[in-house]
């Protein structure tokens, strides 16, 4: 209970700083979504069409997925250096994962008889891939978002132990001085983050699977 | 003239033989039904025509063009296909199902306007309403599904019209209302029909000429009374015996 209350107290006096925070937490993870996003579809889109890649791709990506964060980013500081960059490539690193992985199987997945006829009334590669393919695993896809945009946002949390901003910044700060209402206060806001964007993202999904059913 | 004429094609899958030294040639207007054993190649010859499957040897001409020096896509645009699955989109509306081959062709006259129109029209040809137009296929009967394949099929006004199993989901009645209907597009429409069917009965009483097909060759490619008339082969008059008492087209 106790707790509870001081962080309360902390979220009413230091506002403004929490605020700030959340916003670069935002704008952090964000950065990282968005790249991740793209390059994990367009490998994904890659690696469907030319299925001779899909093994060494993924291979790759489920290798980069296992270690764990915090190495990551001690690795990657050699040559990236500390701060924003590089968090938001070590994220994009992780986040790549998901996105490769539900695309491919997006993809992949499509009725095999939809595309005979997809083909068979005369469709270029393209047009089978952006009217066709792209459509009918958008839910699959979709799903590999969340997935990735919830795991961003929680690993942004530790982005901090790099010198990048971000609500990680308060629970560093609070293990540092000793004051656990200011580390719970930094998870929280990263939970809910995380809790709000999965909520909307699966509204999403939802949509587009009932539709590509 | 010849919509499609096969020389000597040959198809293999491993080593397996599907279809041995098949030659045929089918008029314009022909309306060519398609008759044989599950797995006996049926199929596989219509995939031939539109260029989804090419033959090990011989050659194929449609509408007077080696396949081989002829570009696949634009090829299939003018060639009606329903898959033996329907393979309707499941993400688009009936008109957007419909209205895909001129759609990805930017066919001229098929603007957002003129589209619903035309869409609707197809809808009618093939006995079904037009306030089907704005529904997905999924909420739709199989056999509703099947039309609207043919409707999808027909929409840029192809010569020729691959029909794999058409009517195989549904019942006689709506079966026949069916086969009266693609009659009449063919009669109205003058197109070349290669209709594949598991049913004799069916097989001759639409058929200007019919194929029977067994282990990869042809059996006998004739008239629908010629073939009643005068079996070439066992296995035809094995295939006729059961069907003596059904109608004819002559
Ligand atoms: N892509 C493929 N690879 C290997 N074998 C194939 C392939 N496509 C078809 N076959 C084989 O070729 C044979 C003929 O197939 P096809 O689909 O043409 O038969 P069908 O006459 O249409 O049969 P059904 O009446 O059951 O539809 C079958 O034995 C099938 O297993
Ligand atoms: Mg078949």
């Amino acid at each position: 209970m106790e707790l509870i209350s001081s962080i309360l107290g902390l979220f009413k006096d230091r506002g403004a700083w929490f605020a700030s925070l959340l916003l670069s937490h935002i704008a952090l993870a964000f950065s990282a979504i968005i790249l991740a996003g793209i390059i994990g579809l367009a490998l994904g889109i890659v690696i469907s069409e030319k299925q001779r890649f899909a093994p060494v791709i993924m291979g790759v990506c489920n290798v980069l997925y296992t270690i764990p964060s915090i190495s990551l980013l001690g690795i990657l500081i050699p040559f990236t250096g500390i701060g924003n960059k590089t968090a938001v490539i070590a994220m994009t690193i992780y986040g790549v994962m998901p996105m490769v992985r539900n695309t491919y199987a997006g993809l992949t997945g499509v009725d095999p008889d939809i595309l005979e006829a997809a083909k068979g009334m005369g469709s270029t590669e393209s047009q089978m891939l952006f009217r066709i393919k792209l459509p009918l695993a958008a839910g699959v896809i979709l799903a590999g978002i969340r997935n990735m945009v919830v795991m961003i946002i929680a690993v942004t949390g530790i982005a901090s132990f790099v010198g990048a901003g971000g609500l990680g910044v308060a629970i560093y700060r609070g293990i540092t001085i000793y004051n656990p209402a200011m580390t719970a206060a930094g998870s929280i806001l990263i939970a809910l983050l995380a809790i709000i964007s999965d909520f909307l993202l699966g509204k999403l999904e939802k949509y587009f699977r009932k539709r590509g059913s | 003239m010849n919509s499609v004429v096969f020389s000597h094609v040959t198809k293999t899958y491993g080593d397996k033989t599907i279809l041995n030294d098949i030659s045929l040639e089918i008029n314009q207007g022909e309306f060519v039904t398609m008759i044989g054993r599950s797995g006996c190649g049926k199929t596989t010859l219509l995939k031939l025509v539109n260029g989804l499957v090419t033959p090990d040897s011989g050659s194929i001409l449609v509408n007077g063009k080696d396949l081989k020096e002829t570009d696949k896509v634009q090829l299939r645009r003018t060639i009606g296909y329903s898959i033996q699955n329907v393979g309707l989109f499941p993400h688009m509306t009936i008109e957007a199902n419909i209205a895909y081959v001129p759609s990805i062709s930017s066919m001229p006259g098929w603007d957002k306007t003129e589209r619903k129109e035309k869409a609707a029209a197809l809808l009618t040809a093939v006995g079904l309403e037009r306030d089907l137009l704005d529904r997905y296929p999924h909420s739709l009967s199989g056999g509703q599904k099947q039309r609207v394949g043919i409707a999808r099929a027909l929409a840029a006004s192809p010569s020729i019209l691959l029909m794999d199993e058409p009517f195989g989901a549904v019942d006689e009645i709506t079966r026949e209302q069916l086969q009266d209907q693609i009659l009449k597009i063919h009669e109205e429409r003058k197109i070349t029909i290669l209709f594949v069917t598991h049913d004799i009965a069916e097989a001759l009483k639409l058929g200007t000429k019919t194929l029977v097909l067994n282990d990869g060759r042809i059996e006998q490619y004739d008239t629908p009374d010629r073939i009643l008339d005068s079996p070439q082969t066992p296995f035809v008059r094995e295939l006729i015996e059961k069907s003596r008492n059904f109608s004819v087209r002559v």
